[in-house]
């Protein structure tokens, strides 16, 4: 049973509102205080956080919630809160134009008058806004920036997708505002803020251990059984998660849809029987075969032995936890989730993720495609795993060897003696050793630098870059001196974190990192 | 001179003016809209005006908001409003012309859900409850949680909130199922609960109990079959070859197996269908006939 009220949860936000963390924490779907509400409910409790954190100023990390509920909203007070929210982003930019027309677009024959004043944002009688009106006043604070959708926008005013009178006004407001400013300096068009950007090209994850659902049972559209080990393993796996009472026509069947013209897409490449497609249901109770069957039948999707729609046997707990599902439930029923869809490798590990807007089908194919090169050489696969373990050490020789390099011949012999091989006159001291050793710890340097950017943790990356720099300043100023192997230390720790297991870095919220991302993608 | 005599001979009507005479002139839906607004006719006429042309109302917005106001307007005659009502709920069909009024269409809707008058109270929520609107969704658990709140009886408020399978009914409805208020209103909750999986059990029991309300073990099979369908082939099973069982259960668990059954497996059960050849004998007559549509199904009956 609930215990928190409605009442109650609006004084608590009221109590976030200076925190915007927390703030944004409420607005992950698989929050807890979503658990066993109606969607009505969710829809007021989520609106009301997205006007909060609007009060101050919209931040990057909260933007992937906004532009979600533009992309795919259809619930009239939450399309009009991320429309007034948007407003609060210090700057408009050309990106968000197309989001806002689309959401027009999405909502225009849900249109309600609303309040965004009070908690609830019901209208009754005249007073209030309305979904259509708010993306309208965002269209007008985009100003010249609105100019890349200025033909959608002249199409709302005349012709058959024009938008009622009483919107002209605004909308002639809007054209002017965009006609005139021609002086103002262009953005770099369309491109998004990383926290959103990063939400069209896909999330790379490294790998996270399926070993926890290995055993989970599922029953495909045709009443056969089989487990998650036997399904996903062997070959990459596109998959993704809907329910078939899914009332929103933009996420579950959309997603279904698409899935079926990427199996299209991948049968055009003559891929079908190397990687797997996977609709997962969030309903399992009530997704049973037959249903199963008639809706992806509906929606053009290709049943074969590598491509399925699943329902768990074992409910769907596991799968939440592992994948860490943005979806919500009251009693068995969803009240409310995000798009998302995984990419799996050939060991059912999650090697990538679309999520929140609706992902385009042919990047999918080729994401999944670049998985499916990596997966194919075995022995490249071994010799690439022995690289990843031996590269630390390999970093660290390196910086050791540049850390402790004689600055003469006479130090060179001295090394040698002190290492009991004095007598091996044959070998020479080598000045050139030096720069190569220097390149080298570059190049270790730059490995360690894709290794932090793909994982987004960039404190390995820094403690490489501060042993480098270390090393490199104790052999300018001083020699080898403890600055060295100071340095040395800190290449090592720097290397050995960067090639740490993955699932223990998976479990901590992404805050760090060089592109922000949607906090709630891996947590706890 | 001759006169000509006149022909005795009946003219014959014109085509037009025999039409005309079957059926009165066809008043404009401008004309009729005048009517239905015009407050000097009577509420009959007024009422007929508006059902005739619902598209009138929506002609213009002066129209849209004189048929809306007429709907707000509690003093106006019930009659007129629930005809402006069934008018704007028809023009709201069309859903491209209609785009302009459905803002303050709703709001106005919203502004009537206490109406005085039950029928037009009931019609507007049945309105906003398709719409799934959330005011309505918690106007009517406020009214289950607490009488004095209710706009509608609790039967009706639970068959309202089915309409939207995430709203936020569930343990009223099991509340209701455990401690009812009324007959009507436990069954509309288990009716509302067959959306779940998870109140599986609550159907098993309840079907399995001869002591119950026969139309709430039908309402039971029903959901079972909806939300666990293997297992109410398991219980309707047991049912059919429950000699002691009643006759309508029988029926509605014969007609389940006919459905849904898997054909394999109920036609290689012989004890099964040895007791549907007896029940195609029965006294009942509805139970004969479910008995006779099981056997066809399954083979031994042409």
């Amino acid at each position: 049973m609930v215990e928190l009220t409605e009442d109650s949860f609006r004084e608590h936000v009221e109590q976030l509102a200076s925190d915007p963390s927390q703030l944004l924490d409420l607005l992950r779907e698989n929050h807890p205080l979503y658990d066993q509400r109606g969607a009505a409910t969710v829809v007021r409790m989520r609106g009301w956080v997205m006007l909060t954190l609007a009060r101050t100023t919209l931040t990057d990390d909260a933007l992937p919630f906004v532009i979600e509920d533009l992309d795919t909203g259809v619930d009239a007070y939450l399309v009009a809160a991320a429309a007034a929210a948007l407003r609060s982003y210090p700057t408009p930019g050309s990106a968000f134009a197309p989001f806002v027309v689309r959401a027009i677009t999405n909502i225009r024959y849900r249109d309600e008058r609303l309040s965004l004043e009070t908690y609830g944002g019901f209208a009754i009688g005249t007073k209030g806004t309305s979904p259509v009106r708010e993306l309208l006043t965002t269209l007008r604070w985009l100003g010249p920036h609105a100019r890349v959708v200025v033909s959608e926008i002249e199409s709302l005013q005349t012709g058959p997708t024009a938008l009622s009178k009483k919107y002209h006004a605004d909308i002639e407001q809007i054209l002017k505002t965009i006609r005139a400013e021609t002086g103002v300096e262009a953005d770099d068009c369309c491109r998004l803020p990383d926290s959103v950007r990063d939400l069209f090209s896909w999330m790379r994850i490294p790998g996270t251990n399926s070993s926890s659902i290995t055993s989970t049972i599922f029953e495909d559209q045709d009443g056969h059984t089989i487990t998650f080990g036997d399904y996903f393993h062997r070959r990459p796996s596109i998959v993704v998660f809907f329910y078939t009472r899914c009332d929103n026509p933009l996420k579950c069947s959309l997603t279904i849809t698409k899935l079926a013209r990427i199996q299209k897409l991948l049968d055009s490449e003559g891929l079908s029987d190397q990687i797997n497609t996977a609709g997962i249901t969030y309903d399992p109770g009530f997704d049973l075969p037959e249903r199963l069957q008639n809706y992806g039948r509906h929606r053009g999707i290709h049943f074969a032995p590598q491509h399925r729609l699943l329902r768990s046997q074992d409910g769907l707990d596991k799968l939440r936890k592992h994948f860490q599902l943005g979806v919500n439930f009251i009693e068995s029923l969803v009240n409310r989730h995000r798009i998302e869809l995984y990419l799996l490798d050939a060991k059912g590990q999650t090697a990538g993720y679309f999520g929140r807007i609706q992902w385009n089908e042919q990047d999918v194919v080729d994401r999944v495609k670049e998985i499916l090169k990596e997966n194919e050489t075995p022995a490249n696969n071994s010799a690439s795993s022995r690289f990843r373990v031996a590269s630390p050490f390999l970093g660290t020789a390196v910086a050791l060897g540049l850390a402790l390099f004689p600055k003469c011949p006479f130090c060179w012999a001295a090394y040698l003696s002190l290492f009991g091989i004095a007598g091996l006159e044959s070998i020479p001291y080598s000045p050139w050793l030096q720069p190569v050793l220097a390149i080298m710890l570059l190049l270790n340097l730059t490995s360690v630098w894709f290794r932090s950017r793909a994982t987004s943790r960039m404190i390995p990356f820094y403690l490489v870059t501060a042993g480098a720099l270390t090393i490199i300043a104790a052999k300018a100023f001083a020699g080898p001196t403890a600055a060295g192997f100071i340095g040395v230390f800190l290449t090592l720790a720097g290397s050995v974190w960067s090639t740490l297991s993955t699932s223990s870095l998976n479990r901590r919220p992404m805050k760090e990192g060089m592109k922000k991302v949607p906090i709630d993608l891996i947590q706890e | 001179m001759t006169t000509k005599k006149r022909s005795t001979k009946k003219r014959q009507p014109t085509k037009k003016a025999a039409a005309a005479k079957k059926s009165p002139a066809k008043r404009s839906p401008k004309a009729a809209f005048a009517v239905a607004t015009n407050e000097k006719k009577t509420s009959a006429e007024r009422a007929k005006a508006f059902v005739e042309a619902p598209l009138a109302t929506i002609q213009s917005d002066e129209t849209a908001q004189a048929s809306l106001n007429v709907l707000r307007d509690r003093e106006q005659p019930i009659k007129v409003r629930l005809a402006a009502l069934q008018s704007l709920q028809a023009a709201s069909f069309s859903v491209i012309e209609f785009e302009p009024y459905r803002e303050d269409y709703l709001a106005t809707l919203r502004e009537i859900v206490d109406d005085k008058d039950e029928e037009l109270r009931q019609r507007v929520l049945g309105i906003l409850a398709r719409e799934k609107d959330g005011y309505v969704q918690k106007r009517l658990l406020e009214g289950l949680q607490d009488s004095s709140k209710a706009l509608v009886p609790p039967e009706k408020a639970l068959q309202l909130l089915s309409y939207d399978v995430h709203a936020e009914a569930y343990p009223v409805a099991r509340e209701i199922v455990n401690d009812p208020p009324s007959p009507e209103a436990k069954r509309e909750a288990l009716r509302l609960l067959s959306a779940d999986a998870n109140s599986a059990p609550v159907f098993e029991k309840l079907l399995r109990d001869k002591e119950e309300d026969r139309d709430v073990r039908q309402i039971s099979a029903v959901a079972l079959q909806t939300v666990k369908p293997k297992r109410f082939q398991e219980q309707a099973r047991e049912l059919v070859l429950d000699e002691k069982e009643y006759d309508d259960i029988q029926a509605t668990a014969l007609t389940g197996l006919a459905q849904f059954g898997d054909e394999k497996a109920v036609a290689k059960d012989q004890k099964l269908m040895k007791r549907a050849e007896e029940l195609g004998k029965a006294k009942s007559a509805k139970v004969k006939k479910t008995a006779k549509r099981f056997l066809t199904r399954y083979g031994t009956e042409k």
